[in-house]
């Protein structure tokens, strides 16, 4: 028998709006991807100098989980390497590569350059919450609910992971979207079942 | 459950020589293997010296026995994983259980790169044959295939520390007594992709490297393999020969401080030291030399130095970084310097740091300078610091 897990929080940041469980907490719809990310950290009094240094997909990818685990997730009940991070999206890191590569025509930016990975944010990601667990990053054409429910599913069903962050976080240009889950094995008021079903509602919940 | 692992045979092939007798000729002679680049078609051409391994693609097709279009990284590790298992020279390796863990950084790199110049300027051109062992474990498939080796092989990729990473392990695997005898090490070749990355890091030095030297200014890409034949001691027991030494104490630690460079204080490779230390139940003063990691890079040699200096105050032991001589030769560095520092112990040597002119503003030691022969070495440190924070540090005893 498989075992139930449970999406205990969601983050969605699209188009101007930053929603959490399906409320929106934060509008902007003036600016672009960087002015909107900074306007969302400087509104939720987030405090990482490292934060500046980080490229659109980092910064993006960083902010949803911040907001996903306020006031939602308790890590320290958690030992660091039972939670983990699964992410999906349909570019890489093409947004800092593309950035990148017009530096070279100049003098090559190794800040830009040491970005050019997607599973950076993963990194960035785990350095500021001190996540030790299983974690990748996968690349695809569009958001795989089924997929995503499966890998995740093993990884808690297995004992793998007590608790893991995945979604989709995406940065192409004037383009963005991420969707991050927070799925446990513990069941809450407010949760629902970790399916792929639920996934994709709130996925495209946000487009309309 | 074994308790210790042995080093039973070595294999090596890098910028100063081609195996284990051709690299420690070339220490004796102090004659470094790093000039100009002659075999990789690259913009960097006269500009940026490397530590290439003196046999083209052709050369290295006749010696392996592998077809002259096999990825370089693949040929290097064939040379140096067959001279390891030939020394090594197990009675009856058939009926033992054989296992085979390599690194490397860079997979069929080499080939994608001649695939994608047709395959830019036309997308129905290059040939996808160039494109099919891309894949790092390529790699250690097309050289398991050829050693015979059928019980267990996989691949290590954590950048420079990766094929410490693979040697440790490999000898976990026989202390949990699942393998018998692993070929482990790793192996890299020169390509255009690591020579721009790293030029686009502003880390590479126009001069030959200066490790742990105060006006060091970078490092020289090089390439190679080197491999250790670890047994258990079942097996140790069964060898005509001697084996060269033990591993006695390995670890690895993270300081997760940036994608490229080493925290200031170097704390990944101060755990890594302190955590192999702890591993093989020895004091500091134990070690009796260090093959330091020693890039040549302004930040690794000061956070290496710094972590040293902090474990190791106020007795420091003789220590050198080889990369003078074989250039960094990323996932086989760990291998190579695993294969120096067992004959450092068997051959009671300590390699000079090559161009080591003056002592680095953070620490009170420097390298050796010497060839030095007739030295009583019972512990080898050996360091190997990759990107991603990712420190290993493996301790080598006299048996």
């Amino acid at each position: 028998m498989l075992t139930e897990n449970y999406i205990t929080a969601f983050c969605t940041i699209s188009k101007g709006v930053v929603s959490k469980n399906g409320t929106k907490i934060f509008k902007n719809t003036n600016d672009g991807p960087a002015s909107f990310f900074t306007s969302i950290y400087q509104h939720f009094q987030l405090k990482y100098p490292k934060y500046y240094k980080m490229d659109n997909l980092s910064k993006l990818g960083w902010l949803a989980t911040e907001i996903l685990q306020y006031e939602s997730f308790e890590k320290n009940n958690y030992q660091p390497e039972d939670i983990g991070i699964v992410l999906a999206n349909a570019n890489s890191s093409l947004d800092d590569d593309i950035k990148y590569f017009e530096t070279t025509k100049a003098i090559a930016s190794p800040s830009l350059f040491v970005y050019t990975l997607p599973n950076i944010v993963i990194g960035e990601i785990c350095i500021r919450n001190n996540f030790k667990g299983e974690q990748a990053f996968f690349i695809q054409d569009k958001f795989d609910a089924d997929f995503m429910c499966q890998q995740v599913n093993y990884l808690l069903n297995e004992n793998i992971l007590q608790a893991c962050i995945c979604g989709w976080v995406e940065v192409l240009e004037q383009d963005y979207k991420a969707v991050l889950f927070l799925a446990e094995k513990i069941k809450t008021k407010k949760s629902v079942l970790f399916s792929a079903e639920n996934m994709d509602k709130f996925f495209n919940d946000i487009d309309n | 459950m074994s308790s210790t692992v042995y080093v039973a045979g070595l294999g090596v092939i890098s910028a100063i020589g081609n195996n284990v007798a051709e690299n420690l000729q070339s220490f004796e002679l102090e004659a470094a293997g790093i000039g100009d680049i002659s075999l990789l078609d690259t913009i960097h051409c006269k500009k940026r010296p490397v530590a290439e391994v003196k046999l083209d693609n052709n050369e290295l097709a006749v010696i392996t026995g592998l077809p002259a279009d096999t990825s370089r990284t693949a040929l290097l590790s064939l040379v140096a994983a067959s001279e390891a298992v030939n020394d090594a020279a197990i009675p009856n390796l058939e009926s033992l259980r054989t296992g085979f863990v390599s690194a490397n950084t860079v997979g069929g790199m080499d080939r994608s790169e001649h695939f994608f110049i047709d395959f830019v300027k036309d997308k129905k051109r290059g040939k996808l044959r160039n494109i099919f062992d891309h894949e790092c474990g390529c790699i250690t498939e097309i050289v398991a295939d050829q050693l015979g080796i059928r019980d267990f092989m996989t691949t290590i990729s954590t950048a420079c520390s990766s094929s410490a990473n693979a040697i440790f392990y490999a000898a976990r695997l026989i202390k949990n007594d699942m393998l018998d005898v692993v070929i482990a090490g790793g192996t890299d070749s020169l390509t255009k992709f690591t020579l721009n990355g790293f030029n686009t890091l502003m880390i590479l030095d126009d001069e030959f490297c200066k490790p742990f030297d105060e006006n060091r200014e970078g490092l020289n890409l090089g390439e190679g393999a080197g491999y250790l034949v670890l047994v258990s001691e079942k097996v140790a027991k069964t060898l005509l020969n001697k084996p060269y030494c033990k591993l006695s104490g390995y670890n690895n630690s993270n300081d997760a401080y940036h994608q490229t460079a080493s925290s200031p204080d170097g704390t990944g490779s101060y755990l890594a030291m302190k955590g192999a230390l702890e591993k093989s139940g020895l004091n500091p003063s134990d070690i009796d030399y260090i093959n330091l990691h020693g890039t040549g890079t302004a930040n690794n040699d000061s956070a290496e130095g710094i972590a040293i200096k902090r474990l190791f105050e106020p007795d420091y032991p003789p220590m050198s970084s080889t990369k003078s001589f074989t250039g960094h030769t990323l996932g086989a560095c760990g291998g190579i310097e695993a294969v120096f520092s067992a004959l450092a112990i068997k051959n009671g040597i300590i390699y000079p740091n090559l161009r080591f002119e003056t002592r680095m503003n953070e620490v009170p030691f420097e390298p050796e300078r010497k060839f030095l022969k007739g030295q009583n070495i019972r512990h080898v440190m050996s360091n190997s610091f990759g990107f991603g924070g990712n420190c290993t540090s493996l301790i080598f005893s006299e048996i």
